[in-house]
């Protein structure tokens, strides 16, 4: 078992009595896994049934470098366009490896505006719209999926209609609304509402939490424990890869995210990323190499989120195998 | 569908000897309530007046800034009768659709499938499917433009390897919208993601039992990825419908200054309301179309949740 | 049960139609009142006026021009302090609007694409004008080019002051003319001049070609050849009238037509992304002798082209002898949007900004072409400005004379989608050029009808 899922076993551990409810449920958890556990690592594979694993991990190797090199192909065009100056951008047929390799247009790129403060103001917004999805979500689709109430299926239905309006008719009326409550100009139109759920969000979880079997609540109600509890101790650690997908998601959606700055903010300090790199495209003309150099710079800090976050992929995969290594 | 089930067995619990179960239920209630209830707020606060404000906006001539006269049923009449690129906007949408959702669907679960490996450098790869799910903007259309380009672009010299001879792709109205959609299975990272979280939750064990009978791998993700993936299956499928009958800005950016492609075949349905909206200042109409779009996304929705029980496997009982 | 359900349904139902109102309030018309009173407290009890000036110059010279020019307004008076806030080009609208529709935050000077100006006038979105300049003592209007002018006048009443202009016209590559045998410094003056010329500068290899002459749409609209065969008249002529398939029009697309069928459909079809992504380019690169575009171009061309290329800039050739080198400009004006607290203030600043003095420094830096004439003129032998830069000026000066700015009509803003449908119909060969400009007047006179 890794170490972040024990250590949190024994933080409950320290917390609750010694045979609180939830601790039983705890383990009758833990044990309907272990039943479930695979024999792997007492059982011995064949010989040929090894060779043909080999062959066929050669085989998976093969097929992700191909479709890696598909995949990545768009992003090496992108980062080569970065390092040209433009009088080879404009050249005719285009090359795809730069001739006269030019560092300093990251360096120009990140002087033409203030981009690290846009950097900063950028990070600022997406913690907290990261956080309050996470959170808010998780919480929301909790009710959703495991407890019944009347109007459910109403309410739900209107999770579902915030979906389906299209953006820019209910833009300006938004807009409008946050003017009068005195928010344009703040970062408050862009935050508060990642604190109340997102319908996308909702549902996810909703799915997720769906594929959790009651009869662990049921288990833990019987031994007293309230939804509160069973949601903070239970069901987040369960729901982790989900909660990480959301994170990672949102942390994009947020980091990304041109037209709600762009309304809302109206101090050119408060500024952010997306809004900045715009600042390279004008009436007549674009700069492209600082443009892409700045998609490739601002595309950095999601791709380590992400290599972060792999960890925890494989814990979650850890938690449903049961106990191994 | 779960919700369907709630109903019924509130029904049969009913008949049950009431005060106690009253008692739990009222208490159950209560606690179902105070978990949604941020999403009552929210959606009271920031969604529902512009919601009932674009319906009203949909009767009248609303033009943001001077005029909101109430004009009955009178923008749903031209749309219908006299607005040839209303058409012409909801058939380019519906091909986006019906192509789009079912290719990024089963694009995703392979790529997913694909990666779900303990093996060396697996998050290595993971990273680089998801990659372009992150890239978005003006930058990474405008680079789709010369990647598609018919003469020089690299997906044509691709396929030129291959012996096929690439089409004119944004300048053939034929081939402007697969097109997008090759764009669009690009970036199917994040879509990816979500099977990539769900399909941790699935047993190994029982991917070992079924090889003990003898089931060999594509039997195995049959009779078991597929089914414990269901939920997000149906999940994917309900939310990139609405997406994709929500596809504007690569549009857009990549038709030479908005002009929606040769012979309007890249005019989606967004694009349409974009031009009454912010072109012409008719939001009035723009809010009309948007109420015609909601109710087609809301029959579809309804449709799908309609035939879900019959394929989304749940894990946790459906009985909630 | 039932009765829980049915108080909470009425109290969201309660508390939705507090947020509907709010919203509902938004719209403007009762906002006037304040934004007046506003403006007048301000200037009568002695303080600067601050204002905001958004622009969607967010870099490179236009901005450092900008910002200075005004830095001298700011240090040439005590009342006014300007502060110049960027927004994103093309976005910078979306949020003046969401601004005004709210009746808050309205930035107080806004640059505005000069061809909507009317409509915004016609919305109230942007503050009427006239009796600021009924109070100057000489005419400013004088001072524009006429057509310019016209773009800002809405029933009469000015609602904006017109700052830059561009038009379009003919680069040519000399080199490329020397090396076809042709005289690298005269163009071709008329449409049957060009397609000779072209014909010679075309060099073929097998089935594909090597060089391209010149293609009509590459970089101009279609509307740009049909305003120059019609003698300066658009697809709706001064009195709003449709005009799209007006018979000098029709030859103008079965011209071009013409021009695709010598090429090829796939030729030209796998040769223009290259001309629409805007990153390769194919002038530059020698692939294209003669190109069709705005005169800013210009400025691509110092920056990006080797420093030896050699190339010529020439009027748009004409129809037939005598008919004139008519073509097609855009531009911007400033305008202040519709309930802005310091409409007097903000006036003043405008006046600054549209002066021959502050007109000239920023068509210095930026090489755009401007609104005022007098600027344009001192241009085109400004000492500070090279041999080029000079016979950008002249040229564009005289090319003003004959450049027709399209405003979009007010019956039917969103007209172009119906129109540049129908042409790529023509240019797909399922229609022909009759045929498509026919439906196109039919649809184009359609949709007025439905806005009447």
């Amino acid at each position: 078992m890794s170490k972040s899922t024990s250590s949190s076993k024994s933080a409950i551990k320290t917390e609750t009595p010694v045979d609180s409810p939830i601790e039983r449920t705890k383990r009758t958890g833990a044990k309907i896994e272990e039943s479930l556990a695979p024999k792997v690592a007492t059982k011995k594979p064949h010989k040929s049934k090894k060779r043909k694993e080999q062959w066929g991990n050669v085989f998976t190797y093969l097929l992700l470098i191909a479709v890696s090199i598909l995949l990545l192909l768009p992003l090496v065009w992108m980062v080569s366009i970065s390092l040209k100056p433009m009088s080879e951008i404009a050249q005719f047929p285009p090359n795809l490896f730069p001739r006269d390799i030019q560092w300093n247009n990251y360096r120009e790129m990140t002087d033409a505006f203030p981009f690290f403060k846009y950097a900063g103001n950028t990070l600022f917004i997406t913690a907290f719209v990261v956080a309050g999805n996470i959170i808010s979500n998780s919480f929301i689709a909790y009710g959703f999926a495991k407890i019944a109430f009347p109007g459910k299926k109403i309410l739900f239905a209107m999770v579902l209609s915030t979906m389906m309006i299209p953006g820019f008719v209910t833009m300006i009326p938004q807009y409008i609304l946050f003017s009068r409550i005195g928010w344009v100009g703040t970062y408050l139109p862009l935050i508060v509402p990642a604190f109340f759920g997102n319908a996308f969000n909702i549902f996810l979880m909703r799915q997720f939490y769906m594929s959790i079997d009651n009869e662990l609540i049921e288990a833990a109600q019987i031994d007293g424990a309230n939804h509160l509890y069973i949601w903070s101790r239970l069901m987040i650690p369960l729901t982790k890869p989900a909660l990480i997908t959301i994170g990672i998601t949102s942390f994009n959606g947020a980091w990304n995210d041109f037209l709600g700055p762009l309304l809302y903010i109206q101090n050119e300090e408060r500024y952010t990323l997306q809004i900045g790199l715009q600042v390279f495209q004008n009436q007549s003309t674009t700069q492209w190499n600082y443009l892409m150099a700045g998609a490739t710079l601002v595309l950095l800090p999601t791709v380590l989120l992400f290599l972060v976050a792999q960890k925890y992929f494989i814990e979650g995969m850890d938690l449903s195998g049961g106990m191994k290594g | 569908m779960g919700i369907d089930m709630a109903a019924r067995q509130e029904k049969l619990s009913n008949k049950k000897p009431k005060k106690k179960w009253n008692n739990r239920k009222k208490r159950e209630a209560l606690w179902g309530l105070f978990f949604v209830s941020p999403f009552i707020i929210g959606f009271t606060f920031f969604l529902l007046g512009p919601m009932l404000f674009s319906l009203y906006g949909s009767f009248t001539n609303y033009n943001l800034t001077s005029k909101m006269d109430f004009i009955g049923l009178a923008n749903f009449q031209r749309m219908f009768t006299r607005d040839e690129l209303f058409w012409t906007s909801l058939y380019n949408t519906a091909y986006y659709v019906i192509f789009n959702v079912p290719l990024t669907t089963i694009g995703s679960i392979f790529l997913a499938v694909l990666l779900n490996r303990r093996i060396r450098g697996i998050s290595l790869f993971r990273t680089i499917f998801y990659l372009p799910a992150v890239l978005s903007g003006v930058a990474v259309y405008v680079l789709w433009m010369q990647l598609l380009s018919p003469s020089t672009g690299l997906v044509n010299t691709l396929l030129a390897f291959i012996g096929i001879d690439g089409p004119s792709w944004l300048f053939d109205p034929n081939w402007t919208k697969p097109a997008l959609i090759l764009m669009r299975l690009w970036s199917v990272g994040g879509s990816m993601l979500l099977y990539l979280a769900t399909l941790q939750n699935v047993p190994k064990q029982l991917y070992e039992s079924a090889e003990i009978d003898g089931a060999n791998s594509f039997q195995q993700f049959l009779n078991i990825t597929l089914p414990m993936i269901t939920p997000i299956i149906f999940y994917d499928i309900v939310t990139s419908t609405i997406g994709a009958f929500q596809i504007f800005q690569e549009a857009y950016v990549m038709t030479e200054s908005g002009t929606a492609g040769p012979a309007n075949s890249l005019l989606f349905y967004n694009f349409h309301m974009w031009n009454k909206a912010f072109v012409a200042f008719d939001m009035g109409y723009a809010m009309a179309m948007s109420m015609i779009l909601f109710i087609i996304v809301l029959v579809l929705t309804f449709i799908n949740l309609k035939i879900a029980p019959r394929w989304v496997h749940y894990g946790g009982g459906e009985n909630v | 049960m039932e009765k829980s359900k049915g108080k909470k349904i009425l109290s969201i139902a309660l508390m939705s139609f507090i947020a509907f109102v709010l919203v509902a309030c938004g719209t403007n018309g009762d906002t006037t009142d304040d934004a007046e009173n506003n403006g007048t407290e301000e200037a009568t009890n002695g303080e600067k006026t601050e204002l905001e000036f958004w622009s969607f110059w967010g870099g490179g010279p236009r901005r450092e021009t900008i910002e200075s020019i005004i830095e001298d307004f700011n240090n040439s008076q005590d009342n006014i302090e300007v502060t110049h806030v960027y927004q994103p080009w093309g976005d910078i609208w979306t949020k003046a609007l969401a601004a005004v529709a709210s009746g808050n935050d309205i930035p107080d000077i806004i640059v505005q694409d000069i061809n909507t100006v009317r409509q915004r006038a016609d919305a109230n979105q942007a503050t009427n004008l006239q009796e600021y300049l009924d109070q100057e003592e000489e005419n400013i209007s004088d001072s524009f080019y006429p057509q310019l002018w016209d773009t800002v006048v809405h029933e009469d009443e000015a609602y904006g002051l017109p700052f830059n202009t561009d038009t379009h016209v003919l680069f040519y590559n000399k080199d490329l003319f020397e090396e076809a045998g042709l005289d690298p410094d005269t163009p071709p003056t008329t449409w049957d001049e060009l397609e000779e010329m072209a014909r010679q500068l075309d060099v073929e290899d097998g089935d594909s070609f090597e060089q391209f002459g010149f293609y009509p749409l590459w970089n101009l609209g279609l509307d740009v050849w049909t305003i120059n065969a019609d003698e300066g008249t658009s697809w709706f002529d001064e009195n709003d009238e449709v005009k799209i398939n007006t018979p000098e029009k029709v030859s103008a697309l079965e011209w071009v037509l013409d021009w695709q069928d010598y090429y090829g459909q796939d030729t030209i079809n796998s040769y223009e992304a290259e001309f629409d992504s805007g990153l390769a380019d194919p002038f530059i690169s020698g692939l294209l002798a003669m190109r069709g575009q705005n005169i800013n171009y210009y400025t691509d061309l110092r920056e990006n082209a080797p420093e030896d290329f050699n190339f010529g800039v020439a009027l748009l050739p004409e129809y037939e002898e005598g008919s004139g080198p008519w073509t097609w400009g855009g531009g911007f004006a400033l305008e202040i949007p519709y309930g802005a607290e310091n409409p007097e203030a903000s006036y003043e600043f405008m006046k600054y900004l549209v002066s021959t003095e502050a007109q000239t420094t920023f068509g210095l830096n930026s090489f755009d072409i401007m609104a005022n004439q007098e600027a344009n003129e001192a241009l085109e032998d400004h000492p500070d400005l090279d041999e080029n830069g000079h016979m950008i000026y002249e040229l564009a000066h005289q090319n003003l004379d004959y450049t027709v700015i399209t405003p979009v009509p007010l019956t039917a803003p969103d007209y172009l989608q119906l129109v540049n449908g129908q042409i790529d119909e023509a240019l797909l060969g399922n229609k022909t050029a009759q045929e498509a400009l026919d439906d196109a007047q039919a649809s184009v006179e359609d949709l007025v009808e439905q806005n009447e």
